[in-house]
């Protein structure tokens, strides 16, 4: 009993650090109706430049969150401008390829840079735990679900209570109405990305001090986000929340009661499963699919 | 054959395959001969990639599996069968066509993006699976082959011609596919899947068929090529790489094309033997992928048609400089019932079989709620047989979502539908039209990327073996089409891609492509909404001909002058439920229909006469 409550409270924890980590992912997903597979290598540097800065000036991994999101907004602000506006000329496959290409320079970027073999961020807390009664809370695992919740939170708010947000909401519904209603899809989607990607900057933090990671991690990382994504209904953030916890519970379990050889495979049987029978999500709604969109 | 070999095209074609066939005894050199072999594995690949990718517009990211499932199989089987690794090969292109089968079943409900995370999460847990399941896989060891016993001067020879042999098939098959109907119906489904399945295609069945033909070349070529390299790395043989690497020579010749990827194969591995010679040392792999991804960038921003379209679409521009277009041109005006008139075939003899009695189209009591609203509210209606009847009502008075019941697109609540006396509820879309009925839609649904001709030939009338592989552009079914489309007065327009064409034009290229299907009922949702009078008049005077011929129409308009002139009888919609239905004389007097729809200020229209 006391095995499985552990599991289910490390599932909650790890959760919330994997609805973090693709959050980003669901953003860009949810308003441009692109899946940025350069995700994995984004958050791959922003793991890499946390390690350079504690490396070299000592600064804690949890307070390089902001140094790290402000460079990686910056990464967004160039790829978007760059790339991402020119790619959806040649439709799904050329954006998509476009997301890869990046994710291939990314990671031999990452590699040059820093090396291929495994790096960790290991401040002086990395190995202590809060105890209730037996079941152990790490304090890493703590410190990343607070502060994931807490950026998590922020990003609802500026989607809901600000004008930003509104244009975003709006230029994910119906980018031509929005254009039409005076406002301007292109600087959106810049913010959008840039965003997107500062969000994954902030869990590339955090994710560089929970275990050793290696230029290629970038792989596995993609295919998290991308099974939360899936089980959160394809773009929804409040979705996509609940389907980090359940993906982070579902994976300790296995880890716990079958091997961690086969947790890799949950994210990939998760995201087939979901998409075969319930392609809406586990909290996705149909809408109304007959009407014309002209 | 005669006909084929007249092309020039044919010729080099014809040398091409000499040349390369006399590669091995004439060059000794290995480097070449292995080059070769790695550049026909990739068009192989990509030509499998582009049926899918290409002409269907499924774009798979994890077409690589088959390439390793193919593989592995080959392997197990050669060893437990104790037989030669290349006759074992075929059996990795049935596992493959398995795989694919699944994949086929995964798109009953994903596609685009969704369909594209599938296929990389399934290349992913193929992976994962060959890394732990070792007592069949032999895990991270991987599996090796025996050693080749023949003599070693000739080492790769077998390989090489066994992988020419099998680009040359795969693109035989490919070709195959583009010039029969079945390969206008994958590329219908590319442009608009759920109108291919309203015009008679059954798209389950014809995406399955094109998944199989698109893995089957690429698992037998795993198997050959796993021998080929003696010892399968699970990690090499699921790696997403390779599906990158695919995709690039394909997006780079030019995705839905014949000699595409072929073309950007022959380009892309030389390329990429190139920087495996220049990069060595420990970062030579990080190099690579800095390089091979910074190429795919440049060739999806700035070619991301690629090579093959482009220059077609140059050459095209050079040849028509100076000759007038067809545009702006006016229509071919329809002589009233004159020798253009509605051809031949179209007309629906008074069979015996039929009971004439009973009505063809019967709603009886159908229901329809998104959410909390009710579109429909047990509407029942009639459509008399020969008759040309009007469905008129207020917006959202559920007129379209009953349209979309009827031909199947969406399924109702309550209530059934009778169509030519049997119910129609449990029937797909394309069985409907199999039945006999057809519909347009109010803003126009075409294949923009496919030629109007192509367009009307797209219609099947039933799901046959002949009936795929009937030639696509020559023989009976292009003849019909093309009397259609000089039926509609757009004969000269046959070779336009439809995506050009005005909006009044593609509404007569729809009305033609649903007359292909022979239909008994057409639906027309607004024929007459948003094109000009004159298009109005050969509009109506289209579906008169027609109605001569034996066809029954049931035509929601708002045009009230039209409806009450064209329609020999007319039901209301309002609130969800059929409040009127009768003559338009009768109609548009009675006060329900002027309170919920016409207005209290609407005058009737005098003098009007019923058509049917």
């Amino acid at each position: 009993m006391v095995v499985l409550v552990q599991g289910i409270v490390f599932g909650i924890l790890l959760g919330g650090i994997y609805a973090l980590a693709s959050s980003g992912l669901t953003l860009i997903f949810g308003v441009m109706r692109i899946v940025n597979l350069a995700h994995g290598g984004l958050l791959m540097a922003a793991a890499f430049l946390t390690y350079s800065l504690w490396q070299g000036t000592g600064l804690d991994p949890f307070l390089a969150i902001p140094v790290v999101g402000a460079a990686l907004f910056a990464v967004g602000c160039v790829l978007h401008h760059f790339v991402m506006r020119f790619a959806d000329r040649g439709g799904d496959a050329a954006v998509i390829m476009a997301t890869l290409a990046l994710a291939m320079i990314l990671e031999g970027v990452n590699a040059l840079v820093w090396g291929s073999e495994p790096h960790s961020v290991t401040p002086s807390y990395v190995n202590s735990s809060l105890r209730i009664g037996e079941i152990i809370l790490p304090t890493v695992q703590v410190y990343g679900f607070v502060v994931a919740g807490a950026l998590l939170l922020g990003l609802y708010l500026l989607l809901n209570r600000t004008w930003l947000g509104r244009s975003v909401r709006a230029a994910a519904l119906n980018p031509s109405g929005a254009a039409l209603t005076g406002i301007r899809v292109e600087r959106v989607n810049l913010a959008t990305y840039a965003i997107g990607v500062a969000l994954t900057g902030a869990a590339g933090s955090i994710i560089a001090v929970l275990a050793p990671f290696t230029p290629d991690s970038g792989d596995r990382w993609i295919g998290i986000g991308l099974a939360v994504v899936v089980l959160g209904g394809m773009g929804s953030l409040a979705g996509s929340l609940a389907g980090a916890l359940v993906f982070g519970i579902a994976e300790t379990l296995t880890t716990t009661y079958l091997s961690s050889a086969w947790a890799t495979a949950v994210p990939y049987v998760v995201i087939i499963l979901v998409l075969l029978v319930r392609p809406q999500g586990i909290f996705g709604r149909k809408v109304r699919e007959d009407t014309v969109s002209a | 054959m005669k006909a084929i070999l007249s092309r020039p095209r044919a010729w080099i074609v014809l040398a091409g395959v000499a040349a390369l066939t006399a590669v091995p005894p004439l060059v000794g050199d290995t480097y070449y001969q292995n080059m070769l072999i790695m550049v026909f594995l990739l068009a192989i690949m990509a030509s499998g990639w582009n049926i899918m990718g290409g002409y269907t517009g499924y774009i798979s990211l994890g077409q690589s599996a088959f390439l390793g499932v193919g593989a592995y199989t080959t392997a197990l089987s050669a060893d437990w069968l104790s037989i030669s690794p290349f006759l074992a090969a075929p059996l990795g292109g049935v596992t493959a066509g398995l795989l694919a089968t699944l994949l086929g079943l995964a798109t009953y409900r994903t596609r685009g993006i969704a369909f594209i995370i599938v296929t990389f999460a399934m290349l992913a847990l193929l992976g994962v699976v060959a890394l732990n399941w070792s007592s069949v896989t032999n895990g991270s060891h991987g599996l090796s082959f025996d050693i080749p016993t023949w003599d070693i001067a000739f080492a790769n020879w077998p390989f090489y011609y066994l992988l020419l042999l099998l680009l040359a098939l795969t693109l035989l098959m490919s070709w195959g596919i583009r010039s029969t109907r079945f390969g206008v119906g994958l590329m219908a489904i590319r442009d608009d899947e759920q109108k291919a399945a309203s015009i008679g295609i059954n798209t389950p069945v014809y995406k399955l068929a094109g998944f199989i033909a698109s893995s089957v070349p690429i698992g037998i070529a795993g198997g050959i090529y796993g021998y080929y390299l003696s010892f399968l790395d699970p990690r090499a043989m699921f790696s997403i790489v390779t599906s990158i690497t695919l995709v690039l020579a394909a997006l780079l010749g030019g995705v839905g094309t014949l000699w595409g990827p072929v073309l950007g194969a022959f380009l892309v591995e030389p390329f990429s033997q190139w920087t495996n010679y220049q990069f060595t040392g420990p970062d030579a792999g990080s190099w690579r992928l800095v390089l091979f991804g910074g190429v795919l960038l440049v060739v999806v921003l700035f070619m991301p048609r690629g090579i093959i379209p482009e220059v077609q679409a140059r050459l095209r521009k050079v040849r028509a400089a100076g000759t007038a277009g067809l545009s702006g041109r006016r229509l071919a005006t329809v002589a009233e019932g004159g020798t253009s008139g509605a051809p031949e075939w179209l007309t629906l003899g008074s069979s015996s079989t039929v009971d004439t009695s009973k009505p063809l189209l019967e709603v009886s009591g159908v229901g329809k709620s998104f959410g909390g609203l009710h579109v429909l509210d047990g509407c029942s209606l009639t459509v008399e047989r020969g008759s040309i009847t009007g469905l008129i009502g207020p917006n959202g008075s559920g007129k379209t979502t009953l349209f979309n019941i009827l031909d199947g697109g969406l399924r109702a609540d309550t209530g059934g539908v009778l169509f030519d006396g049997k119910p129609i509820d449990g029937l797909n879309r394309w069985e409907r039209s199999h039945r006999g009925l057809g519909r347009t839609h109010q803003l126009t649904r075409l294949f923009p990327r496919l030629t109007a001709l192509e367009n009307v030939v797209a219609g099947v009338r039933g799901l046959s073996l002949s009936g795929l592989r009937a030639p696509a552009m020559t023989g009976a079914e292009a003849a019909k089409g093309q009397e259609l489309l000089d039926f509609v007065g757009l004969g000269d327009y046959r070779a336009q891609p439809v995506g050009g064409l005005s909006y009044g034009q593609q509404k007569l290229v729809e009305l033609a492509q649903v007359l292909m299907l022979e239909p008994s009922l057409v639906l027309l949702d607004e024929p007459a909404g948003g094109i000009n009078p004159t298009q109005i008049e050969q509009m109506v005077g289209l579906i008169r001909e027609l109605n001569r011929a034996g066809t029954t129409f049931l035509i929601v308009e708002h045009n009230m002058p039209m409806v009450l002139t064209l329609c020999g009888s007319v039901r209301v919609l309002a609130g969800g439920h059929c409040i009127a239905s009768g003559s338009p004389q009768q109609v548009q007097s009675d006060p329900l229909v002027l309170d919920a729809y016409l207005g209290a200020d609407f005058r009737p229209l005098q003098g009007t006469e019923a058509s049917s």
